[in-house]
């Protein structure tokens, strides 16, 4: 078996535990390589398993609770650094697929980043009463459903008009998949997996620190 | 398209292999939009590639599978789907919902699941945060005190444990070897209960500060309860024992004044 399919496996079986040992087994990968080339890869198996009837939608949200659970852990034990940027992370209204956003939260978490995190499904007032009193320089969105892509430009257009102009980010098994521009503003940026992210993250960090020089 | 006149308690379709419904029952009416005529109508675009791979080749056998479903109340709806072909070729289709059934489920594992996490981690910080604080607390419990150029005093508070002694030890060591004493006092009045080991490393300290220094250790304040376990460790040969630290002090002084007469 695969490493992807045995992850995918203990997940399913809802041991935490066994999950962790697995990861574990891989010292040398660094924080993002476990989410890019362990988690990533089996969550995939796991939606595979659905489209193939294999597996339940039941055991999805077991083995999604199960792999939000390691993810914790994971991040836990990160030493946090202090940047003073804030970014905020939501799926879109009836999203349910929200482990590839807790990801790219600790992702930011681990560059020092002051987060809020609200995970599956969020309304857009929720959203944007947070975005418009917290003023996160970064909103981070996520996309993994066909049907749900119509909202996803409401969103998106209703945070390009926020006054403090913050950066829109999109992610999610849709944004490796389709073209999402037209669903999209000028201002938003798709990135369509972790590593691109990552780049994106340090890119724009990169041009912080020279406007603070300048 | 034909309706379907048998009191079914969920919802049934009957399609023929293009996905073209041939007859529907009362809920199907009820739950589907069924004007288009088509499978392809009522099924999530993302479900429609799985209903053809899995179910779609005619078998005897009844076939059970998951397809996200557009209802006359919501736009995307999981339904367990089981087919049965008939001689004819038509798929009989019966769905059965499964959203409402999973979903409290659901939604209590994702709390539970939410709590624990955040207990775990919660829990894990607090015990941090005791570490630190009795750290902390070793480190103040034993502090030293230079009363002169050649007398310093390291009054012990609380109990005498392992962990304490080693921490007070480091910073001990420091002090009196930074200076230069001829007496090291320990008082060990505000000393509560005492550990095996604790009393272990205190003998290792008194020794390593009497080869290091050469200088004279006195021990004061030994309660009845302290002297009795002290006495197991022969540490007559290391320290002077003293009554009270006011007693020591008046011999030092008295013995310095003549000193400079």
């Amino acid at each position: 078996m695969r490493q992807a399919e045995i992850l995918a496996s203990l997940l399913l079986e809802g041991n935490s535990g066994k999950v962790w040992e697995n990861i574990r087994k891989h010292p040398q990968l660094s924080r993002i390589e476990v989410y890019q080339n362990l988690i990533t890869p089996a969550m995939q198996h796991i939606g595979y398993l659905w489209e193939t009837n294999q597996i339940t939608v039941a055991d999805e949200h077991l083995a999604t609770a199960t792999c939000d659970f390691v993810l914790s852990k994971l991040a836990y034990q990160s030493e946090k650094r202090q940047s003073g940027q804030k970014a905020m992370f939501l799926c879109l209204d009836g999203e349910q697929h929200y482990i590839g956003l807790k990801m790219v939260n600790s992702l930011f978490e681990e560059h020092g980043w002051d987060t809020k995190y609200f995970g599956p499904s969020l309304p857009l007032e929720y959203a944007l009463k947070t975005a418009k009193d917290w003023k996160p320089s970064v909103i981070g969105l996520s996309v993994t459903i066909v049907y749900h892509l119509p909202k996803l430009k409401e969103y998106a257009e209703v945070f390009a008009k926020l006054p403090h102009k913050p950066a829109v980010i999109i992610g999610g098994r849709l944004a490796g998949k389709y073209d999402l521009v037209p669903y999209c503003s000028d201002r938003t940026v798709i990135l369509k997996d972790l590593p691109e992210t990552k780049q994106w993250l340090q890119n724009y960090e990169a041009g912080g620190q020279q406007n603070a020089i300048f | 398209m034909q309706y379907f006149n048998h009191a079914l308690p969920l919802a049934f379709l009957k399609a023929d292999r293009n996905g073209k419904i041939i007859s529907y029952s009362t809920i199907a009416r009820e739950s589907f939009d069924l004007s288009g005529g088509h499978l392809k109508g009522i099924i999530d675009e993302e479900s429609i590639e799985k209903l053809i791979q899995y179910s779609w080749e005619p078998g005897l056998d009844p076939v059970k599978l998951e397809l996200n479903m557009k209802t006359r109340e919501m736009p995307l709806c999981l339904f367990e789907v089981h087919i049965q072909w008939d001689s004819e070729d038509y798929a009989n289709m019966l769905f059965l919902p499964k959203d409402s059934s999973n979903e409290g489920l659901m939604d209590k594992l994702m709390q539970l699941q939410k709590r624990l996490t955040s207990t775990d981690f919660e829990l894990l910080e607090k015990k941090e945060e005791l570490e630190q604080v009795l750290t902390r607390l070793n480190q103040l419990s034993g502090p030293f005190i230079p009363l002169s150029e050649t007398l310093c005093l390291i009054p012990l508070f609380g109990d005498i444990t392992a962990d304490k002694i080693n921490i007070i030890s480091e910073s001990c060591l420091k002090a009196v070897f930074a200076g230069e004493y001829d007496e090291i006092l320990f008082d060990l009045t505000a000393v509560g209960e005492i550990e095996g080991k604790g009393i272990e490393k205190f003998t290792q300290l008194i020794k390593t500060l009497n080869f290091m220094t050469g200088s004279i250790i006195k021990l004061i304040g030994i309660k009845p309860n302290l002297a009795e376990v002290l006495n197991n460790y022969k540490l007559d040969e290391w320290v002077q024992i003293d009554q009270s630290l006011k007693q020591v002090l008046n011999i030092y002084f008295n013995r310095n004044e003549l000193g400079a007469s």
